[in-house]
């Protein structure tokens, strides 16, 4: 026992002595740097979570043969946390203790962002390009919001620019909405109500279950409420068949979505019932004519990417690793974390992706807030309005 | 004197308390990215104070629970709202969140005197869900599934900021729960709650009453769920509904079979052996198939799990015994409960 705490002692004293950390940034060598990431890759969303993870990778992976930023090679390290905010927690911990990553990227989900707030103040550490488009991603006034750099327009102000175009297109509109009850549907509300206020309306709120099948209950007391637009927040398979139970009811509003229903298969898979369909979007189409969609699929070309991996998602990694690769270039050779944070902040009307022009400064983290309308004509997705912020 | 825990050597748990005091100052000494060990070992000593409750419900009473990741959500919320809202001190909701963990857990209590086995399990999975969704729907406090911030713990004026200090306050909670329990187990009430394992007829025969103990149990595992929740939601800063999923639940029950059932020190390894497998072992086997086999990692993660813990269960007896239950009819033939179901 005593000999015990003697050789405890002495590790005590090794610990003082051994222990101090170097000024350089971590993560930062002359011929690379470092770069973490938590996606999905086993749990419940990791059909889309490899699609983004294989489009950054595609795109660092470009860039390094290029020779990298300032000779510097991007070094992406991933980690599985399967769309769980704890293990998220886990995971980020790992990447800023043991892997010594630079800087944060592009970490899955709203909630797993949200958990990591902490860690982002307590390490000073910025976090480029959150998948998430949650408005609270880059609400000020929450804990290390300045860290984050969120890029497309927010659920809550997508809810408010399709208000809006409602009220212009028809003032006496009922509108109706039937969201999903977690955070997501919590963040489109925030936006409706705030267009509630502005427009003096009142909109009838419907809710459901992440999972649910039927919505019998929900198309049925819109329909009773009288509505001719309903706005539906939720993923892919819930504006199908919400439409489809609308269309056997006889009930023929006009519905509209959230970014996540722009889903090309939405439009597939309703058929006669999706005719019409409008969804809110806040990046130009991955098949479009933009510069951005046609320099991405020669990318596609080069990497010989498989067909069934290209589309809306694999895109959106490749952007986020544009805006990455963006602001490690403004952070200038001698790269600090403070130095991306400032290099981030100089982007100003920048337009080499696909979304609307990106501008961040001192006191705006939120790079774009336009969102376009797209509709589904004779089962073709067709821009039916531009920018709206 | 001998009792049941013959061979048990009282004599190193005090080095071993002393072992968990200055495992981070070696840990410091050892590694720079100290603190992220230092997380896990603050995960494992929140888990911990939950599986020894679970234990006392499950090992010692024979009640299965699927829904103890619900206590420690209530733990969890109730103190973020008791002190960041109500604005209570830390150290008062630190005592009155378990407490009122408990409670929940004495209401869950009284289906468990009606139902026993499969379906007790299947009303307590339930009782998980309906904290979530209520969780969801009490939007005004909890901010709904978005989530909600929580404070840093505040103890006599001190904050406890950091892995570092969280360490020293989860363990002492932790220590204090072990100890607690095992003086618990071992007093009358222990011995009622094994009697009632073992045969609820016996023990109703010997004078126990049944509906007491068995919700008394309910309430103690609960305050020990309750006090985890407390300190996950203070030490983490963040707390949502994910955090709180119903596979949380089986997971602390795994720990539990996997260490032993019906003993401590048994839920004790067990918290430790898969948390660690988890954080430390897994990725470094992915590690080498990606290096031998080139496999990619994230599909591979639950299979070197199940199979590791397939070998483990395979050498651990009692360890095997209780995954076997918990695959047939849980607890309903369970050797030390003779109660049959099919004579």
């Amino acid at each position: 026992m005593k000999h015990m705490i003697k050789s405890m002692i002495a590790i005590l004293c090794v610990t003082m002595i051994g222990c101090g950390s170097g000024a350089k940034s971590p993560g930062v060598t002359d011929a690379e740097v470092v770069i973490g990431t938590t996606s999905d890759l086993s749990g419940p969303a990791k059909e889309l979570g490899a699609l983004i993870t294989g489009g950054e990778q595609m795109y660092i992976n470009h860039i390094n043969s290029q020779g990298g930023v300032h000779g510097r090679k991007i070094k992406l390290l991933v980690e599985d946390a399967q769309y769980n905010p704890q293990k998220t927690v886990v995971a980020v911990k790992k990447l800023i203790e043991k892997e010594q990553v630079f800087s944060l990227f592009a970490i899955l989900g709203t909630s797993p962002t949200e958990a990591i707030r902490s860690l982002l103040v307590e390490n000073e550490i910025p976090l480029i390009a959150p998948e998430s488009q949650s408005g609270t991603m880059s609400d000020l006034s929450r804990p290390g919001s300045k860290y984050i750099f969120s890029t497309e327009v927010g659920y809550n102000r997508q809810g408010e620019i399709m208000v809006n175009w409602i009220m212009n297109q028809n003032p006496d509109a009922t509108i109706g909405v039937i969201y999903q009850d977690d955070d997501y549907g919590e963040n489109a509300l925030e936006g409706l109500k705030n267009a509630e206020e502005k427009h003096g309306i009142s909109i009838q709120k419907e809710s459901f279950q992440r999972g649910t099948t039927d919505f019998t209950g929900q198309v049925g007391n819109v329909m009773k409420g009288g509505c001719d637009y309903v706005l539906i927040a939720a993923i892919v398979k819930e504006p199908i068949i919400i439409m489809k139970t609308a269309a056997a009811m006889g009930y023929k509003p006009q519905f509209m979505g959230f970014g996540p229903t722009m889903d090309h298969r939405v439009g597939l898979a309703a058929g006669k019932a999706g005719e019409g369909f409008i969804s809110a979007n806040g990046a130009y189409m991955w098949n479009s004519d933009h510069p951005s969609a046609v320099e991405y699929r020669e990318l596609c070309n080069q990497y010989e990417v498989p067909e069934k991996m290209r589309g809306m998602y694999h895109f959106y990694g490749v952007t986020a690793a544009k805006v990455l690769v963006e602001g490690l270039t403004r952070a200038g050779e001698n790269l600090s974390r403070t130095g991306l944070i400032k290099g981030m902040e100089s982007i100003k009307d920048w337009d080499e992706t696909n979304l609307p022009p990106i501008t961040w400064g001192p006191n705006d983290r939120q790079g774009s807030d336009q969102a376009m309308l797209i509709q589904i004509k004779n089962g073709k997705q067709i821009p039916i309005a531009g920018w709206m912020k | 004197m001998k009792g049941r825990y013959a061979d048990e050597n009282i004599k190193w748990i005090p080095a071993l308390i002393g072992l968990v005091i200055l495992l981070p100052f070696m840990l410091k000494g050892i590694t720079f990215s100290y603190k992220y060990y230092l997380y896990i070992l603050n995960t494992i000593g929140i888990y911990l104070i939950l599986t020894v409750g679970l234990d006392i419900l499950s090992g010692y009473t024979g009640l299965i629970s699927l829904g103890h990741a619900g206590f420690m959500a209530i733990g969890a919320y109730t103190s973020a709202i008791l002190v960041d809202q109500v604005g209570l001190p830390f150290g008062f909701s630190l005592v009155l969140s378990p407490i009122i963990a408990g409670c929940f857990g004495f209401i869950i209590g009284f289906p468990a005197l009606r139902v026993s086995g499969m379906y007790l399990g299947l009303t307590t999975m339930g009782f998980g869900f309906i904290i979530r969704r209520l969780i969801i729907a009490l939007r005004e406090w909890t901010q709904g599934s978005g989530g909600l911030a929580v404070s840093s713990p505040k103890l006599f004026g001190y904050t406890f900021n950091g892995d570092w200090a969280n360490y020293f306050l989860v363990w002492t909670l932790a220590i204090l729960s072990i100890v607690a329990s095992r003086r618990m187990m071992k007093s009358k009430v222990g011995r009622a709650f094994m009697a009632i394992r073992d045969s609820e007829q016996a023990a109703e025969a010997s004078g126990i009453n049944l509906a007491q103990y068995k919700m008394m149990s309910f309430f103690i595992s609960g305050v020990f769920a309750g006090l985890a929740g407390v300190l996950m939601a203070h030490t983490n800063h963040f707390i949502s509904t994910d955090h709180f999923d119903n596979m949380l639940s089986i997971y602390f029950i795994i720990m539990v079979l996997v260490g032993g059932i019906g003993s401590i020190y048994g839920a004790v390894l067990g918290t430790i052996f898969i948390v660690l497998l988890e954080n430390l072992i897994v990725p470094v086997i992915e590690e080498w198939l990606h290096v031998l086999f080139q496999i990619e990692a994230g599909d591979i993660e639950s299979l070197i799990f199940g199979l590791i813990m397939f070998l483990f269960i395979i050498f651990q007896p009692t360890g095997l015994y209780g995954m076997w239950l918990k695959i047939r009819i849980y607890w309903k033939l369970f050797p030390f409960n003779p109660k049959q179901r099919f004579t």
